[in-house]
């Protein structure tokens, strides 16, 4: 038996409303811009896409992230019965590929993201909280990571590991966690200094129960808005490699397909790499239009006060 | 009463000492100033530059001083916050009520053992200025409040939250704000949540640096009140930082007066008000027409602008501005060279200083004009008059310039009345 705290169980619901009104509100901040509506529109659509992708176009390849091929219909325009969008030189069906090119998309910019995330975050804080030497090496291979344009960047890494579509998520690992990394060492200074901080310290906190508790969760935020950012980036980059042949012939990959249907824009054969142009173009504006309301709304001289 | 300093920085001998609750012993904090791409230490900023005193139990301590005279940086390192450069500090960690000898050795902050260090961390807590940047946006006042138990393994669950109530009715919050953000206070309450989490671990010292700086004039008083109340309650010893003469006279026991990194005027703070000594406080003093008037009326910074802290004047730090400096004040070659600074067309043509001291050097100019224009503008009334006084020899040729000053007086704190000291040679004259 146990003695209950009348007090207790209203306590705790208003600690879980209050807990979540920050999300509450912020959401209600993102809903309000419209841009920021359309973004989220599209990305649920293309996350449903990803998700229900076996239902929409279901595999008959062993491998289902491989193009299925049916040499009986090459060539075909958007429309033909079976193959809604038509079909590409090697009787691919378009319609397959945009749906499962919408998974493939996903992977390479979640996994990119999150890996990228993890590095720059670890990276930008040991360079901010430790200091020195440590930092000034860590800043220069930075500035030197900054200094080459992403794209080239990539492209040069992908070319010395070969063409395969996981040199290219390897490539775009090694290039995207320098801007994270950048980001969070500023995050940290301006953070750590904070009276917060010194009042911890005070209390005699761990250095450890600091940097978890008041550094961090306080540091993150831009680096949110930045990861949202380059889910539609680190696609976009993703394909413009596959585009120019760094990735695997083949594959359900949007930069893949509008590779190889490009040649055949000049008959006339436009829908090949029309219709997954427009799914990459579809993906990085969704995200940018997002992430762009996510810093307006996360924006520190309106976002608390 | 009678404070000596040893030179090793030891309390030798106090009156009272049974009451001490914190010494603070030559202390000093520069921080260095780094250049250029290797970043070379250039200089440093000589924050706190040897500072002594005594916090007793109970006790209120005002700390006044224009902006940058080193407040913050020593209240820094009076909570543990800041290593000095050195010098010491030292705290009683015996508890109230304990009889106990003068504060030693053992009880130097950097030199404790672990215990005694987290008792000392559990005794000294802090107030800062800005009552938005000293909470953590994202934790619930209940979790504000209740970490310094939850840290020292005081309370948790039901007994934490209850006594994070208790600590929230003492500052006259109350069980409604347990679930609330920062952002949903007013300054004044957020301020009250600092209170009471500088409470929770019931310290002996609270450092409370410009707590209501901040505030709406009336939101001030009601802080003020509500800190003389826990005093009062507690027992407890404030150092109080502030840049408001009004509020010191009204909260502080004694006030310190700082300049420059030093201490220069100390006592209890009726005979301060009253019979100030020291010229720097006597300015400070004077700027404020009437201290019962408008409590939010600044100090009016003075005559010229505050010296390089990297580069102090010497002797008395004040001599560059103090309307009664005399000859012997501290007087030397940088006088020259800042009164040259304002001298643009003559500063240019100087290429050179060749410093044998403070006190003598040539200084060397790109034509005997201009070496000849410095020294007719020395011999005249264009620099003050006690500085003029203070050089012994002047000589020109050519274009070099030879200056010697007079060796001034040694200029330290000293007893001009009853726990009244001054660094001035003017002092209880
Ligand atoms: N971390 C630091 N690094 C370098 N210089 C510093 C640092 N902290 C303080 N200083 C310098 O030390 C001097 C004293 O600063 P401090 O903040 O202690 O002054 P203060 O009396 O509290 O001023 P204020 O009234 O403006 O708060 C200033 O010249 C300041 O520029
Ligand atoms: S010693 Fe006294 S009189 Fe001389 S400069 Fe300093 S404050 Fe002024
Ligand atoms: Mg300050």
């Amino acid at each position: 038996m146990s003695v209950t705290d009348p007090n207790a169980a209203p306590m705790r619901e208003t600690a879980f409303s209050v807990r979540t009104r920050r999300w509450r509100e912020l959401s209600a901040t993102i809903l309000s811009n419209p841009t920021t509506v359309i973004g989220l529109v599209i990305i649920v659509a293309l996350l449903a896409m990803a998700v229900f992708a076996p239902w929409l176009a279901s595999p008959n390849t062993p491998d289902p992230y491989q193009m299925p091929r049916d040499w009986g219909a090459v060539r075909m325009p958007p429309g033909t019965p079976g193959h809604v969008l038509g079909t590409t030189n090697q009787g691919g069906d378009v319609f397959y590929g945009v749906v499962w090119g919408s998974r493939t998309s996903l992977q390479l910019s979640i996994v990119v993201v999150s890996v990228t995330v993890c590095i720059g975050i670890a990276i930008g804080s040991i360079a901010g909280l430790v200091g020195g030497w440590v930092d000034e090496a860590l800043m220069r291979i930075v500035d030197v990571f900054l200094s080459i344009p992403e794209l080239i960047f990539a492209l040069a890494v992908a070319a010395i590991l070969g063409p395969s579509f996981s040199n290219i998520i390897l490539s775009l690992c090694i290039v995207f966690w320098v801007k994270y990394a950048r980001i969070m060492r500023a995050q940290i200074i301006l953070v750590r200094q904070a009276d917060y901080v010194k009042a911890a310290t005070v209390i005699g906190d761990s250095k450890f129960n600091i940097f978890r508790r008041d550094i961090l969760p306080n540091a993150v935020t831009p680096i949110a808005v930045q990861a949202t950012l380059d889910m539609g980036n680190i696609v976009l980059v993703g394909a413009t490699l596959s585009f120019i042949g760094l990735s695997e012939s083949g594959i359900a990959e949007w930069g893949v397909l509008v590779s190889e249907g490009q040649a055949g824009i000049a008959s006339g054969r436009w829908w090949a790499s029309t219709f997954p142009g427009l799914m990459i173009f579809l993906w990085a504006l969704a995200f940018n239009l997002v992430g762009d309301g996510l810093r307006d709304a996360l924006d520190p001289r309106t976002e608390g006060r | 009463m009678n404070v000596k300093v040893d030179t090793d920085g030891t309390v030798a001998h106090q009156d009272d000492a049974g009451d001490v609750l914190l010494s603070v012993r030559n202390l000093r904090k520069y921080f260095p100033i780094k250049d250029g791409v290797l970043q070379n230490v250039v200089g440093h900023v000589k924050a706190v530059d040897g500072v002594s005193f005594d916090i007793r139990r109970g006790e209120t301590v005002g700390l006044v001083g224009e902006s940058g005279c080193g407040k913050s940086t020593l209240s820094g390192c009076v909570s543990g916050l800041t290593d000095p450069t050195g010098g010491s500090v030292h705290f009683n960690t015996r508890g109230r009520g304990s009889a106990h000898g003068p504060l030693d050795e053992g009880d130097r902050i950097d030199r404790m053992d672990r215990a005694t260090f987290a008792k000392y961390r559990r005794n000294v807590q802090m107030v800062f200025q800005d009552n938005f940047a000293s909470l953590n946006p994202r934790q619930l006042v209940v979790d504000i409040v209740g970490r310094p138990l939850r840290v020292h393994g005081i309370a948790s669950g039901t007994a934490l939250q209850e006594k994070v109530v208790e600590l929230l009715e003492q500052v006259g919050l109350g069980r409604q704000h347990l679930y609330r953000y920062p952002h949903q206070f007013s300054g004044g309450q957020r301020q009250r949540i600092s209170i009471a989490r500088a409470l929770a671990l019931d310290p002996e010292l609270i450092v409370l640096d410009e707590p209501t700086s901040a505030l709406d004039v009336s939101v001030q008083a009601q802080i003020l009140n509500l800190l003389n109340d826990l005093q009062a309650e507690r027992h407890l010893a404030y150092l109080f930082i502030t840049h408001d003469l009004s509020v010191v006279r009204h909260m502080a026991d004694r006030t310190i007066t700082m300049y420059l990194g030093k201490v220069v005027e100390e006592g209890p703070t009726q005979d301060l008000f009253e019979t100030p000594e020291h010229p720097y406080t006597k300015v400070l003093l004077a700027a404020k027409p009437d201290l019962d008037d408008d409590p939010d009326v600044p100090i009016q910074t003075l005559a010229g602008s505050i010296p390089d802290p990297a580069r102090p004047p010497s002797g008395c730090r004040f001599h560059t501005r103090c309307p009664v400096a005399t000859s012997t004040c501290g007087w030397e070659i940088d006088d020259i060279v800042r009164e040259l600074e304002t001298r643009e067309d003559l500063f240019d043509k100087l290429v050179g200083v060749d410093r044998k001291s403070d006190l003598e050097a040539t200084l060397t100019f790109s034509d005997s004009a201009a070496a000849h224009a410095v020294w007719e503008a020395i011999r005249s009334d264009s620099v003050p008059e006690t500085m003029r006084d203070a050089i012994e020899t002047l000589d020109v040729r050519d274009g070099a310039l030879m200056v010697r000053f007079a060796k001034p007086s040694a200029i330290e704190l000293r007893e001009v009345g009853t726990g009244h000291r001054a660094a001035c040679i003017l002092a209880g004259e």
